[in-house]
């Protein structure tokens, strides 16, 4: 069969009425992620992946996680398009990949073209995503033959590159990110080892023995953490909102905006694959760039359309160009990703180059449904655009609590534990307490989610050359993905101490 | 940066390492038919980790001391919530879901914000009833639906 075979046996699967309705709930608890600021699309994601479970519970297995992942990543680029709603309306970005936005987005609106602006980042994110989706679906074969002739040391050295890659361009300091990345994977060595069937850190406690869910620990950092944080530091906002009037964008609009959505597309998608870097640097640098290229640069910061049209563009491109890394190679390059590979592997699919040959109605059924999301999320956004601006008026004192209660519901209904429970609690407070203090948590859980692989890899290897580490430096590839992980590494805290400002990739 | 989080930290990064290190020393160093045992990952681990915090020590003394702004924290509702659904996850598996939910919310709704009795209680009992109905009736889930004590 070829690729266009794939494509069409994708669409049957996401066409499939339910899996329609997954995608749409998806997209539009995306875009309602994507609207309220404080919750990301990691604390998103992470939440809803226990009640994907348990909603998918009676599908055979290989259609359930088509039908969780199809929700799942319909929230993450949902939550891309929801971004700029709050960002344009009221100067508040919902997400961080949305701050630039508030540039032009906000000033745009004070001169009531916020209709404009709106449908205008509305467009860029659909075209981007189409962009990306067929730039998926030709890399697709092609990587994935690649990455089937690596061995162990090329997938381990690998694996390392997206570690420090993602630790490199974390947080504020490095050193921080790669703790937490280090604590990330001794997490993971807790339970029975794959290999040898002893039991590590286990103290006897069964509990213990099939390892920490990292279900739990993703959903009490981010969504619990994010949620204490709110309590503590409860801010009074005023909600002016700008009127929204005339959503459709005139022609000159629409001609000024096409280069900018091109340009930002193409950028965000290869931000988006680039391991550490996602969704916010993407949507950073195009609007560096189109500030770079204009006529008049002036312009900017005071309602130019293009920039709007460029960070919202390229940000959606880059959260369709991290999926291709994910599906792939098996290595997510963010804290999202992360995240959503947790979710496939909770239902036995590996993600990696044999997931097109095993589960091709996994991955193809995925790509099919990211085109039918997108269309929805075009058709979503453009008329609906004042009811989800109002979803921001959602008052917090009922939020906040339905939030503790759904993180409860969802972990407990997975893992029918109570000291799974008491778990998540802990890793609340304690994701308040680290992201108070700089310490990223997205490492945290790259780190948990690819120990096993890293340890399994790096054992296999060690097993096939006899407990020599030089191969690991002497087979080419590998030792370029070494190289490349140091100088991840090292560059960011170079350009520091030359007194350069290092742009970090912030997740929420 | 606050410098004394970080020195706190420091050291307990610094414990946890020691500890990794001295856990993975207990066990068995080699799995029968493999050079590398389950013991040689979580010992370097361990190994990296100290050898991190030593360097955020290091990094807290290098670092400019910065103003520190006085933020106003909410520690009473916090407090209170933190200790609801402590309450709330160690009665679930007793009182049952559908109690133990209602109480949780109408606790924290009214936590969070007094007044409105009658929208907190039926918010609060129309989610519990909800969750319950949909996930145990429709999808065939197990919670522990009322106090035991009713069997």
């Amino acid at each position: 069969m070829n690729t266009l075979d794939y494509l069409l046996h994708g669409f049957g699967s996401a066409l499939i009425w339910y899996n329609l309705i997954f995608a749409f709930v998806g997209v539009l608890i995306g875009t309602a992620v994507g609207v309220l600021p404080g919750i990301g699309p990691m604390s998103g994601v992470a939440l809803l992946i226990p009640v994907t479970a348990s909603i998918t519970g009676g599908l055979p297995p290989e259609q359930a996680a088509t039908s969780a992942i199809i929700l799942l990543a319909g929230v993450y680029y949902g939550a891309m398009y929801g971004g700029s709603t709050t960002s344009i309306l009221l100067n508040t970005p919902g997400e961080s990949s949305s701050v630039v936005t508030t540039l032009d987005g906000y000033q745009m609106a004070k001169k009531g073209r916020a209709g404009s602006a709106l449908s205008i980042a509305a467009i860029g994110s659909f075209v981007a995503g189409i962009v990306t989706l067929i730039a998926l679906i030709v890399l697709a074969k092609p990587l994935s033959n690649l990455a089937l002739k690596f061995g162990p040391a090329e997938y381990f050295s690998l694996m390392l590159l997206g570690l420090g890659a993602v630790s490199g361009l974390a947080g504020k300091s490095v050193t921080k990110a790669l703790i937490m990345t280090v604590c990330g994977l001794l997490l993971a060595t807790i339970g029975i080892d794959n290999v040898s069937g002893i039991g590590r850190f286990t103290f006897n406690i069964p509990w213990l023995y099939q390892g920490i869910e990292f279900l739990t620990i993703a959903v009490g950092l981010f969504a619990l953490g994010e949620v204490f944080k709110t309590i503590l530091e409860k801010e009074e906002e005023d909600t002016q909102m700008a009127k929204i009037n005339n959503l459709i964008p005139s022609k000159e609009e629409l001609k000024e905006s096409a280069a900018p959505i091109a340009r930002g597309s193409i950028l965000g998608f290869f931000i988006g694959i680039l391991p550490g870097a996602g969704a916010t640097l993407a949507s950073f640098f195009s609007y560096i760039l189109e500030k770079k290229i204009a006529k008049d640069p002036s312009k900017f910061g005071t309602g130019a359309i293009a920039g709007v049209a460029a960070p919202e563009s390229a940000n959606n491109a880059a959260s369709g160009g991290a999926m291709i890394p994910l599906l792939t190679l098996g290595i997510p390059g963010s804290g999202t990703t992360a995240i959503l590979m947790g979710a496939l592997m909770m239902y036995n699919v590996q993600p990696g180059p044999l997931l097109f040959e095993d589960h091709p109605q996994v991955a193809w059924g995925l790509i099919a449904s990211m085109f039918i999301g997108n269309i929805m999320l075009l058709i979503l956004n453009l008329p609906l655009v004042k009811v989800f601006a109002k979803i921001i008026q959602t008052p917090k004192r009922y939020l906040i609590p339905l939030i503790i209660a759904i993180s409860i519901f969802g972990v407990y209904a997975v893992q029918v534990s109570v000291y799974d429970l008491l778990l998540l609690l802990g890793c609340g407070v304690i994701g308040y307490f680290l992201n108070k203090h700089d310490y990223p948590i997205a490492p945290l859980v790259l780190g948990l989610v690819l120990g096993p692989m890293v340890e399994n890899n790096l054992r296999r290897a060690l097993t096939i050359f006899n407990g020599d580490f030089g191969p690991f430096f002497t087979r080419p590839i590998s030792l370029g993905f070494l190289i490349m992980t140091v100088l991840w590494l090292v560059i960011p805290v170079l350009m520091k101490m030359r007194g350069k400002n290092v742009v970090i990739n912030e997740e929420g | 940066m606050d410098i004394k989080f970080d020195r706190i930290a420091a050291i307990l990064f610094l414990t946890v390492g020691t500890l990794f290190i001295i856990g993975s020393r207990n066990i068995a160093s080699s799995s029968y038919g493999s050079v590398v045992g389950p013991d040689i990952f979580p010992l370097f681990l361990g190994g990296l980790l100290v050898i991190l915090s030593i360097r955020l020590f290091y990094e807290t003394f290098s670092g400019k001391k910065q103003e520190k702004e006085k933020e106003k924290l909410q520690y009473m509702p916090f407090i209170i919530i933190f200790i609801a659904t402590l309450v709330y996850i160690l009665t679930l598996e007793s009182v049952g879901y559908v109690i133990t939910t209602f109480l949780f919310l109408f606790v924290c709704f009214q936590t969070m914000e007094r007044g409105k009795w009658l929208t907190s209680l039926f918010i609060s009992g129309g989610f519990s009833a909800l969750v319950y109905f949909i996930f145990v009736e429709v999808l065939k889930g197990t919670l522990p639906g009322w106090p035991i004590w009713f069997n």
